[in-house]
């Protein structure tokens, strides 16, 4: 009896031992195993778009894919959910190979970003997430190149926005399509602006004219900026000057100096202000405690008119050259197995084609990813209703990524925290400028 | 003999494994982390072995600031929440009304998730719409910038923790409280001795290993602080990182800024500080007992 007892905690012992070796080896799993399952699955589609054979010899039935389960995390909520959802039941259900994708919903970008952080660590990645560049500089050699997918096996790969072309591509390879994108837009309110007799800003005169007849005739703040540090990028090249690269600070020079008063300017006037414990602008905005404020496309869902006004949405106002910061996620591959790699491609594929992509646009307020989407009959007849998807639209041709690199999101949170300080404490032009170069430089080093 | 210590070795097996993987070994591996410079958890290489790190740490304007501000912290929210506490608890012990409800009451915190408590004391502290500045204005005090100005925001972050944290310690002197013989409060009565005599000489005898097991506890718990931040200032460390603390830094130099083998520096820093001041206080609390 006694012995039997011991046994059976051994055993348990064992057991628990056993699960814990299991958790920790990783690294031989993904190939082979899968498609051992199921091998009978003939070759029988032609796929019509199926083009040119692949490059090296291991792919010689290229268009055969078998049947496999992919999964999908993403940070994607509310409606952007049902409509990913709707999409991805549709390709489920319509795909010729049998390919069923498997939707992982991982709750904002941060978790998401943690999360994959920490499964390329324990080498399980899933088949395919959304993720910014940035999130992949660690574990970039886990992310599949999609160079060949692209070149051998899709549509029409310069109908992609150049910019999200550029962006994906900025590791010197494909390492993504671009899917949900955004771009920051300046949002008014219509019914205070024409109250004023004013229009939206076009340019950086016209924002200091704003500011100043809401200052003086309603008592009012009349700008506010979401996003500190991708304001100074993006007033920077809108001045026709750089921001940062690895190398460090680029802003160092006249054109840094006139475009850090022109910022410093707006808040010691009394026409901007910080965000602070509201978080984002669309609240205050919403309650017209200010009159304008710039922000996320995206953020348009949050922006409630019910007390009766108007809302107004145009284009970054620009100064020597017109920029506008794009925003959003891209669709990255870390899947390891030749077999499901074609199987994320297909899906790869159906939600950057055109009619996805519409569908996903008109839905979801992010931005078509292609210009035949842009301009098919539906999108176009969207926009017409649409203001922000026309002022999105407008500066379409102005769209620049900020570069990822290893320290870039340290340079992003040091000049947040440095221009939010800045403000706070009204420093003057030059100390902004010198405090502000020398926190990115601290970074790149 | 023999026989019977392996069998309780084996019952404690369980356990044991599980402290050994989840506590041991990442201890061991932050350590290690610690010293290795430029290294990558993906692939586990890494560049040289030295304390490049930890120089980079404590160069880091971001993390002394950290340090700063977590032992303020610290200073302020254990000893004020274990003061107004135990007031509370002995209040609670007394003869009131509706006592079952204000135990409940203080209780509450302590149970509910810090996220939620949190966005309901960012709009406590609103600038513009917030209930505390509203009480502020009754004694002509004008409206506080609580989470919008550097100069607030580690107050606020206080004032809420010391509230958070009232209820454990609430809870614990409570339960010290019933130990304490009516004896000795009934002798108190007979030679009529002052009230505030009977609290320093019987009430805080009486639980006062209560109280260092709160101060011990409070201020691991405080020097860990990250949530109470982070749901405070909206996933943020507060303006211009001026609530930011050691744990908060640990977090964002891991998965923002995949510094890892800072992160790793800061933590073992962190450790090596709760470590030491634990044993100072065990110390102090065993010379007393002795």
């Amino acid at each position: 009896m006694k012995r039997r007892r011991i046994g059976a905690m051994l055993l348990t012992a064992a057991l628990a031992t056993g699960m814990l070796a299991g958790c920790g080896d990783n690294g031989s799993s993904g190939t082979g195993a899968d498609e051992a399952a199921n091998t009978a699955q003939p070759a029988e589609s032609t796929d019509a778009a199926g083009t040119a054979e692949a490059e090296s010899g291991d792919a010689q039935s290229d268009t055969a894919i078998e049947p496999c389960e992919i999964t999908f995390w993403h940070a994607m909520s509310e409606q952007q959910e049902v409509t990913l959802t709707e999409l991805t039941d549709q390709f489920n259900s319509e795909n010729e190979y049998g390919i069923k994708v498997t939707l992982v919903n991982q709750g904002y970008y941060n978790d998401l970003s943690t999360k994959l952080t920490a499964n390329a660590a324990a080498d399980t990645l899933p088949d395919m997430a959304q993720a910014y560049n940035s999130w992949l500089i660690p574990y970039l050699d886990k992310v599949v190149h999609l160079d060949d997918f692209v070149a051998n096996d899709y549509d029409n790969y310069d109908d992609i926005i150049e910019s999200y072309r550029d962006e994906c591509s900025q590791f010197g390879f494909i390492a993504a399509m671009p899917f949900n994108k955004s771009t920051y837009v300046y949002f008014y309110n219509k019914t205070l602006f024409d109250e004023l007799g004013l229009s939206a800003p076009e340019t950086w005169e016209d924002i200091k004219t704003v500011g100043e007849a809401f200052k003086t005739e309603k008592g009012m703040v009349s700008l506010g900026f979401d996003d500190m540090a991708g304001m100074l990028e993006a007033s920077l090249r809108q001045n026709g000057g750089d921001y940062v690269t690895e190398e460090g600070a680029q802003f160092d020079n006249e054109t840094g100096l006139e475009t850090v008063s022109f910022i410093m300017d707006l808040y010691s006037n009394g026409y901007a202000r910080l965000v602070g414990e509201d978080g984002y602008f669309s609240g205050p905005f919403s309650n017209q405690m200010i009159a304008a404020y710039i922000g996320s496309s995206t953020g348009v869902s949050y922006i409630d008119t019910s007390s009766g006004w108007e809302l107004g949405v145009a284009p970054l106002p620009g100064n020597k050259e017109k920029a506008a910061n794009q925003a959003g996620t891209n669709l990255v591959m870390f899947s390891q197995d030749e077999n499901r790699q074609k199987a994320v491609w297909e899906y790869m594929k159906f939600l950057t084609s055109e009619e996805a992509t519409v569908k996903w646009a008109m839905e979801t307020g992010y931005l078509p990813v292609r210009t035949s989407a842009y301009e098919s009959d539906t999108y176009q007849e969207f926009m017409k209703n649409d203001a922000t998807a026309t002022a999105a639209y407008a500066q379409a041709d102005s769209f620049f990524s900020s570069p990822a690199f290893d320290g870039s999101y340290d340079i992003q949170s040091a000049v947040n925290a440095k221009l939010e300080e800045l403000i706070l404490n009204d420093a003057d032009p030059e100390t902004a400028l010198s405090e502000l170069v020398e926190a990115v430089n601290a970074e790149t080093k | 003999m023999e026989k019977k210590s392996l069998k309780g070795y084996l019952y404690l097996l369980p356990a044991l494994i599980i402290i050994l993987v989840f506590t041991i070994y990442p201890l061991i591996k932050a350590v290690l982390m610690s010293f290795y410079e430029g290294y990558s958890i993906i692939n586990g290489s890494f560049d040289a072995i030295g304390l490049g790190n930890y120089k980079e740490l404590f160069s880091d304007k971001v993390f002394r600031k950290a340090l700063t501000n977590t032992s303020i912290y610290v200073v302020f929210v254990v000893p004020c929440s274990i003061l107004l506490s135990l007031l509370i608890a002995v209040l609670l012990n007394s003869k009131i009304r509706c006592k079952g409800m204000f135990q409940t009451l203080f209780f509450l915190p302590y149970v509910t998730s810090v996220i939620a408590i949190g966005i309901v004391w960012s709009w406590i502290f609103n600038s513009n719409y917030g209930l505390l500045n509203y009480v502020l204005s009754w004694f002509g005090i004008e409206a506080v910038p609580w989470l919008n100005s550097p100069d607030y925001a580690l107050m606020a972050l206080i004032i809420f923790s010391i509230w958070k944290s009232m209820a454990f310690d609430i809870l614990i002197f409570l339960a010290g409280l019933q130990t304490i013989s009516p004896d000795l409060y009934n002798a108190a009565r007979v030679d009529a001795t002052p009230k505030w005599r009977v609290f320093l000489k019987i009430t805080v005898p009486g639980i006062s290993p209560m109280i260092a097991y709160a101060f011990i506890m409070g201020m691991i718990n405080a020097f860990k602080v990250y949530n109470e931040v982070f749901s405070l200032f909206k996933s943020s460390a507060g303006p211009a990182n001026s609530a930011i603390t050691v744990v908060y830094y640990i977090y964002d130099k891991f998965y923002n800024s995949a510094d890892y083998g800072v992160a790793s520096a800061a933590a073992v820093v962190l450790f090596v500080i709760i470590l030491a001041l634990t044993m100072i206080q065990r110390a102090v609390s065993d010379k007393k007992t002795a």
